[in-house]
């Protein structure tokens, strides 16, 4: 055994080449690339909601957006230290994060859940289907940029690194959604933004461990 | 004797700058690791195998080392991969064993078109890669025994294999 071993080793001495070590910038940079394409695709495509062109924001909408923003920035920043394996590292902060976006899908269920027992009509928005088709379109270049970072590291944790592409992606698509959307209501935002995410998240979790498998 | 971590460390940025003195240092320790870690974790006959697995993710994946940080962790999280990896394969296998018993009478059209497309895809390699993916990954013959049939020692067999496989990948994505 040991002289194989000896052996193998020297096949991969001989077989060695300089190489450039997997910078976090780097992988935190391609998915921000990812998101800036899919936010100016997303606003070439189909301009800007009414409120952002007179320059007088919407508060609602302007709040979500920035949280579903910091979620995916999170989300990349964790992906991008994935790529390189390490035990005892704790990567915690993007769960934080994503339980300070779950704030808007819980204020809109309590909306739901009060308006449905006053008898009055929901104001769940009929299109909200347009936005999570959308979200999740665009949230599909974040996670190719980052299926792809990923690939060329070695993710130890494969199903917690797809959740995360997920998660990330699916915020990236919403966020960039979020500035076309025309609803500002909590209950639209809460229930089919957040909607998105959360499939994201199932899907990434679903599907990307095989791809990054190494 | 296993160096230190700070020697480790060390050698693993060299490592990442071709030097290859230091990489041959950085292997040998990583190996003695290894050894002891698997040894309590999987059977003797499976030992070898396991750790030379692990130097070939090493040699691979030499890149997400981070030089800043500590060598032992990000060694010990490829360890742990590809323990995990051993795992399920050899639940996988006895899966599969299980299932053509059960299906022992299907059709074989799937392994065929499976079996015409590889040797479509064997055609862009050396001949001596193609020998070695073909007794080990195909036909389930062990190291050794790869090694005995073709007269390529075992860890020409091993590197083989690994750069055969490489190969393939970047022909497939290509498409």
């Amino acid at each position: 055994m040991p002289d194989n071993t000896e052996n193998l080793i020297a096949g991969l001495v001989a077989d060695l080449k300089p190489v450039a070590p997997l910078r976090k910038r780097a992988g935190m940079a391609l998915a921000m690339i990812a998101l800036g394409a899919g936010v100016t695709g997303m606003v070439l495509l189909v301009g800007l909601r009414a409120d952002l062109r007179s320059g007088e924001p919407d508060p609602i909408a302007l709040i979500s957006g920035d949280l579903f923003l910091v979620l995916a920035l999170a989300s990349f920043w964790a992906v991008a230290d994935m790529a390189r394996p390490y035990v005892g590292v704790r990567r915690e902060g993007w769960g934080w994060t994503a339980l300070m976006a779950g704030v808007l899908p819980a204020a809109a269920l309590v909306l739901l859940a009060t308006t449905w027992l006053h008898g009055e009509p929901t104001q769940l928005a009929l299109n909200g289907r347009d936005c999570l088709l959308f979200g999740l379109g665009w949230g599909m270049l974040s996670a190719a940029a980052q299926v792809w970072w990923l690939r060329r590291g070695a993710p130890s944790r494969p199903e917690r690194a797809g959740l995360l592409v997920g998660v990330g992606a699916g915020a990236a698509g919403i966020f960039a959604v979020s500035l076309y959307c025309p609803h500002s209501d909590l209950v639209h935002i809460g229930v089919w933004h957040g909607l998105t995410v959360v499939l994201a998240g199932l899907f990434g979790r679903i599907a990307v461990p095989r791809l990054i498998a190494w | 004797m296993i160096a230190d971590d700070a020697t480790l460390t060390h050698l693993a940025g060299l490592a990442q700058q071709g030097d290859k003195a230091a990489y041959g240092a950085l292997l040998g320790a990583a190996r003695q690791w290894l050894v002891r870690y698997y040894r309590r974790r999987v059977m003797p006959d499976q030992l070898d195998d396991l750790v030379q697995e692990s130097l070939l993710s090493v040699h691979r994946k030499l890149a997400s080392y981070d030089p800043a940080r500590s060598f032992a962790p990000w060694l010990a999280a490829i360890a742990r991969y590809r323990f995990v990896d051993h795992l399920r394969l050899v639940y996988r296998r006895a899966e599969d064993e299980l299932d053509a018993d059960f299906h022992a009478d299907d059709s074989d059209e799937p392994a065929i078109v499976a079996r015409i497309s590889l040797e479509r895809l064997f055609e862009a390699l050396p001949a001596s890669q193609q020998r070695a993916i073909e007794l080990v990954k195909i036909s389930g013959l062990s190291i050794s025994e790869a090694s005995a049939t073709t007269g390529q020692s075992e860890s020409l067999i091993k590197v083989n294999i690994h750069r055969g496989i490489k190969r393939l990948a970047a022909l497939i994505e290509r498409g």
